[in-house]
């Protein structure tokens, strides 16, 4: 069998991913996130380009933090930088390295990109709506047994299996 | 004792640098379980590859039982730790255009991050895609989300609470649940790459 | 399933199991208010009930207020509010009380001859985390001030007083009529059945 098709076991990888969580709890007593991380990118972005309006405009005068600046060493974004660091690691030892587009044989590159970048915009605003993504709200809320979580993992998990007959030319 | 950064055992730069080194585990275990590859992924919701699901309720189930366990026995103060508050209407609403985003794009924002890390481009565009959703929606913030953000706020809500049964039987009964769904859908994927005679 | 799957689900089993035979009242000594949160909770307004707004309630049968007397048994013997249950404050943290206090179905009242005793009751309550108890504004001196002795306003105040003065006039018929009947009024100071619904959310502000 190919080596780039060798997947740890999903219940292992699971289980040490749960120790993780763990320790994020104990050592920092925060949750494992990712959309956070994107939204602190995109405030420091704003911030940098359009200070005078970052100030003022509701959503973002929330982030910039006195006296005039937002905080970009967050614990998320380090977080996320050792994600990226992980993942090339991992992709490095397993032979997944490489600049590919992963789709199904009867899809177009094309397709699979515009799909892609709405899939992604969707996502980005559903995250900040619903207050955080898959790993952050749900998975992290489910772990400290919060509502939000459960809800989150019904909404995300039970409104994908709803609508994935409409969507399976996409991927089936 | 614990959490140890909020109750000031640990600074903040060792907080960081831990930080930094959970990512690395928690991406690399992501990239190892196969959460780069949009169609393993995409296949939980096609029935063809459950990873996604037996991944994502172990991770949950041991921390859950974890953080219980040291809590419980007084290692770790849960007041002190991210506690997602719990607005019920946003959170559906949010859920289900994430939802939409998972099924079209193939990715959650953290399973986007490390495929875009290790190549992939249409991970890539995702999470330029993702940028630019949360772009739009703090530039339309105060007209279109405010209101519905702040709706359906209860607080801090802990499920089992508000089932009203204990935080054990819950995690028990969740436990349980999740080892019945781990031997179903062994058996419908088993089935679902028999029929299909499905390659990844 | 693999026999190593099996494995892994089953070791999440055996935790679960462990979670479940412990019993949550141990987690409450853990989950004790920060003092930080005691004084973000002490400066909060929310934790009086006014004099009209308890005699209100009890005019309109609600059946969710729990009035405890502070004082002594003495003293409660002599005269007390209507319906009320003798807690006296030296035994407030008696076993026996315990599921009075402790509860999230009823509204506790405390009450003694002034707001005195009920602060120090509801701040050993609010420390030890038990939730819905409340401080009679005033205590009994205040009540019998306002509600059963009202004093009519000056005919120069405004009109609200009188509505107000008005209310009370038929709260005091009310209660000097009734409070000798109402006397054996049940109680419900049963253990209460925890219910499911909105909490209210817990006290924020300068400490997060």
């Amino acid at each position: 069998m190919d080596r780039s098709k060798k997947y740890m076991n999903p219940y292992l990888a699971g289980f040490l991913i749960g120790l993780f969580m763990i320790a994020a709890y104990f050592f920092s007593g925060e949750g494992l996130g990712a959309s956070g991380a994107l939204k602190t990118t995109v405030v420091a972005a704003t911030d940098v380009v359009a200070h005078d309006y970052a100030k003022e405009a509701q959503f973002f005068k929330r982030y910039v933090s006195s006296p005039d600046q937002v905080p970009i060493k967050t614990w998320l974004i380090f977080e996320v930088l050792g994600v990226i660091a992980g993942a090339v690691l991992s992709a490095a030892i397993f032979g997944r390295l490489g600049s590919e587009i992963i789709k199904p044989p009867h899809i177009s590159n094309k397709t699979r990109l515009i799909a892609a970048a709405s899939g992604g915009l969707l996502f980005g605003i559903g995250s900040q709506l619903g207050r955080g993504c898959t790993s952050g709200m749900v998975m992290s809320g489910m772990s400290v047994l919060s509502l939000s979580g459960f809800i989150g993992l019904i909404a995300i998990f039970g409104g994908g299996y709803l609508i994935a007959y409409f969507f399976r030319k996409l991927w089936i | 004792m614990g959490p140890l950064f909020p109750t000031n055992i640990i600074g903040e730069e060792l907080n960081l640098l831990l930080a930094f080194l959970i990512g690395i585990g928690f991406g690399f275990l992501l990239e190892a379980a196969g959460f780069t590859n949009t169609r393993k992924l995409a296949g939980v919701f096609y029935g063809y590859d459950f990873v996604v699901l037996k991944v994502f309720f172990s991770a949950a189930i041991t921390a859950g039982i974890g953080i219980y366990l040291l809590s419980y026995y007084g290692y770790m103060d849960i007041k002190e730790i991210f506690y997602p508050q719990t607005y019920w209407i946003p959170t559906l609403v949010g859920g289900f255009i994430m939802a939409f985003g998972f099924i079209i794009g193939g990715f959650c924002p953290g399973t986007s991050i490390c495929a875009a890390a290790t190549g992939k481009i249409d991970a890539i565009v995702f999470v330029g895609g993702a940028l630019i959703g949360i772009f739009f929606y703090a530039f339309t913030y105060e007209s279109l989300w405010m209101n519905l953000r702040e709706s359906g706020a209860m607080g801090k809500v802990n499920i089992a609470e508000w089932l009203g049964i204990s935080q054990g039987l819950f995690l028990f009964l969740l436990t349980v649940v999740a080892a019945i769904a781990f031997y179903i859908v062994t058996i419908i994927q088993q089935r679902v790459v028999l029929k299909r005679n499905f390659k990844l | 399933m693999k026999k190593f799957e099996i494995f892994i689900v089953v070791v999440l089993l055996i935790g679960a199991v462990w979670a479940f035979t412990l019993d949550d009242v141990k987690r409450h000594v853990n989950e004790r208010l920060t003092p930080c949160q005691l004084i973000d909770l002490t400066l909060s307004a929310d934790k009086f009930i006014t004099t009209d707004e308890l005699a209100k309630r009890i005019m309109n049968n609600d059946p969710s207020i729990v009035l405890i007397d502070l004082r002594r048994k003495a003293e409660f013997d002599l005269y007390s509010l209507p319906g009320a249950i003798n807690i006296p404050i030296e035994n407030l943290l008696d076993e026996q009380y315990k599921t009075v206090l402790d509860q999230k179905t009823y509204t506790n009242v405390f009450f003694s001859n002034s707001s005195d005793l009920s602060a120090k009751a509801w701040m050993i309550c609010t420390r030890m985390g038990y939730k819905n108890n409340y401080i009679l504004q005033g205590g009994l001196n205040y009540w019998a001030e306002t509600i059963l002795r009202p004093t009519k306003p000056k005919q120069t105040a405004v009109n609200a007083d009188f509505v107000k003065y008005n209310f009370r006039k038929a709260a005091s018929a009310y209660f000097v009529g009734t409070s000798v009947v109402d006397e054996n009024k049940e109680v419900k100071n049963t253990a209460p059945v925890p219910t499911k619904g909105k909490k209210k959310e817990a006290a924020g502000g300068g400490c997060d």
